[in-house]
């Protein structure tokens, strides 16, 4: 039997039940469409996270006190109270060939004339500058005598001083964080959104200030570590790890890590994300099948009769079983056509929703892959053979005398 | 030259149908012969077993007992795949209720035994013309079938019947869905077909359908309980 006119057969027929065909391929066409938008955007996602962190530095090394169980904290329990003040300044000392720089993220009120609104404060040192490639426009940066000091000054990120002061110059206005008066000494140039934070919103005070007039205790939340020599990395963060477990009494509560740790990580979230993803949207897929086979067995119901007089008349079983098994991956290779597109629009939909929606998101475009089409394609065929193989074979196996007499 | 075995031979051929705890004998020990040429009608009531002797004359089904020979071959023992060959070839179906496909043209149902056969697409279409205007519907090649009337459907399905020069044309009851005048034009084209010598095989119920056959086999609860030669038939063969 001709292919040829098998495929032309199948066309009619799908076209003859329209809605339902279109019905049946909505199964296939969203499935193909979330594979295809799904690979797209965890791709976009992690070329977005590895620029990310890279564009963060090199030669970066990050600790922070980490979380204990329950368990291990009854057991520490004032032994250790996890990174603090002295241990930066100890670090410092004992490894000047470093650049430390110590973090404090607070939220706090923040006030200048009638405007107020709540923000991040961060309590640093004057390496932050360096270490970020980070510095001020207008004013200065924090200094050595700030820190010792515990000044009662603030530096401003752009967006952060036009807020509070238009456009009049920020430099010698007050300006309130949490129950304190603090002066802006400096502006921060312009430097955006990195990682998710938005650089230009940031607002920068002594650690010290931070430590002692907001917070209270000397906990710090986490350093970041400059290393000159790229060579000496693991060397470094081996010493520095053991030396602060010296210092907690011997309790391991800080977590040291580099960017290569950093990478691995999101490499290994991003697998995690493909599974999930790819998992779900495998089982769309597999939906959509069921639907074809759904409705393919009741096309071979529907047609009993056809079948019977096809074969009384000469049809062989396997031209049977090719007419119908021809029909369902009409279906569901259509489906899988239009998927690619819906898919492929969904994508860039997505980019476009990020890039307007997420701080920082502009740049997460969806990256489309042919190797995704390809996939996403050959596994509509699959489904619609797998799927449709069933009804096929049911519709091969008629009986041709009670098929012809069927009502 | 006809050759020295009957067309059909059917010895001591039974049916039997097993529906849970009863068997039922739907073909009881039925033996017949029917040469080249002629045209047969089986007559019975519903249920007298006229349609599974059509099923086991047309290779739809096999006996359970006793042997038929087509052309001198035991059908019996044949594989579906055979069977499937030997109606495509040798039997050419007419039916009640037509049974042509809907969504297709007059044409691409009668090409429908041929591009089973094998054949060419092109030899498919020439063909399926040429018979088409032999049943008069030259003008209605490309009428889909609901475009048709019973009649010309029927005449659809008689090209189709003969589309692979069957040995064989089996008709169950052919006029049972027409008007009286579309039905005996019907049978009309069965006494021109007979009388160019197709041998055809006509099941029915109804007598006066039956008495325009050459032969009258009469069937009743799975036994052939007369076998009549009707002498004069239609004004045709005379």
């Amino acid at each position: 039997m001709v292919l040829g006119s098998i495929i032309l057969d199948s066309f009619k027929n799908l076209s003859a039940n329209l809605l339902r065909s279109a019905l049946t391929m909505l199964g296939v066409i969203i499935g193909v469409a979330s594979v295809i938008s799904m690979i797209a955007i965890v791709e976009g996602g992690q070329i977005w996270l590895v620029s990310s962190i890279e564009r963060l530095g090199t030669n970066l090394l990050f600790v922070w006190t980490k979380s204990l169980t329950i368990e291990e904290q009854r057991m520490f329990q004032g032994r250790s109270t996890g990174l603090n003040y002295d241990d930066y300044q100890a670090i410092r000392q004992k490894f000047p060939q470093i650049t430390v720089v110590p973090r404090l993220e607070l939220d706090l009120q923040i006030k200048a004339g009638d405007r107020h609104f709540s923000g991040e404060v961060t309590g640093t040192s004057p390496e932050y500058s360096k270490a970020r490639n980070f510095r001020a426009a207008q004013g200065r940066f924090l200094l050595k005598e700030d820190i010792d000091e515990w000044k009662r000054i603030a530096v401003l990120g752009k967006e952060i001083a036009e807020r509070l002061f238009g456009s009049e110059s920020a430099i010698g206005k007050e300006v309130h964080i949490g129950n304190q008066r603090l002066t802006v000494v400096g502006v921060m140039q312009p430097k955006g959104i990195i990682y998710g934070s938005n650089y230009d919103e940031m607002i920068f005070v002594p650690i010290t200030t931070a430590l002692r007039r907001f917070q209270g205790t000397d906990k710090l939340r986490s350093m970041l570590i400059h290393v000159p020599q790229r060579e000496t990395m693991d060397r470094v963060m081996e010493q520095l790890h053991a030396f602060l477990i010296q210092r907690h009494d011997g309790v391991d509560d800080i977590r040291v890590r580099n960017q290569g740790d950093f990478l691995n990580a999101v490499d290994r979230t991003i697998w995690t994300f493909r599974i999930v993803l790819g998992g779900i949207a495998i089982v769309a897929l597999v939906v959509g099948g069921i639907g074809i086979m759904n409705i393919m067995l009741v096309t071979v119901t529907e047609r009993t009769r056809e079948i019977g007089l096809r074969k009384a008349i000469g049809a062989r079983r396997q031209d049977i079983l090719l007419q119908f098994l021809i029909e369902s991956v009409t279906l569901s290779v259509v489906g899988g056509l239009i998927g690619v597109f819906v898919g492929i629009g969904v994508a860039y939909g997505f980019g476009d929703f990020v890039a307007q929606a997420m701080p920082g998101g502009g740049d997460w475009g969806a990256v489309i892959r042919p190797s995704a089409i390809v996939i996403a394609f050959s596994f509509a065929m699959v489904v619609g053979v797998f799927f449709g193989l069933y009804p096929a074979i049911k519709a091969s196996k008629l009986d041709p005398a009670e098929a012809l007499r069927y009502q | 030259m006809a050759q020295d075995f009957p067309l059909i031979k059917f010895e001591h051929v039974s049916k039997i149908y097993q529906t849970g705890e009863i068997a039922v004998r739907a073909l009881d020990d039925v033996s017949f012969t029917i040469h080249r040429g002629e045209f047969v009608a089986i007559i019975g009531q519903s249920g007298s077993g006229k349609t599974t002797l059509l099923d086991i004359l047309g290779c739809l089904n096999r006996p359970t007992e006793g042997e038929y020979q087509l052309n001198g071959q035991s059908i019996q023992t044949l594989s579906d795949h055979a069977l499937t060959t030997i109606r495509n070839q040798q039997i050419g179906f007419i039916f009640q209720t037509f049974q042509l496909l809907p969504r297709k043209t007059a044409l691409e149902n009668v090409q429908l035994p041929l591009l089973y056969a094998g054949l060419s697409r092109v030899d498919q279409r020439e063909r399926a013309l040429e018979l088409l205007t032999r049943v008069g519907l030259d003008n209605r090649t490309h009428h889909y079938t609901n475009q048709l009337s019973g009649g010309q459907q029927q005449r659809v399905a008689i090209a189709r019947a003969l589309a692979n020069k069957p040995d064989i044309v089996l008709a169950d009851e052919p006029t049972g869905n027409l008007d009286s005048q579309s039905g005996q034009d019907i049978l009309t084209m069965f006494h021109q077909l007979h009388a160019q010598g197709q041998t055809i095989i006509m099941i029915t119920h109804d007598q006066d359908i039956a008495s325009q056959a050459q032969r009258r086999i009469s069937v009743a609860d799975g036994k052939i309980v007369s076998d009549d030669q009707v002498m004069t038939s239609h004004p045709l063969m005379v």
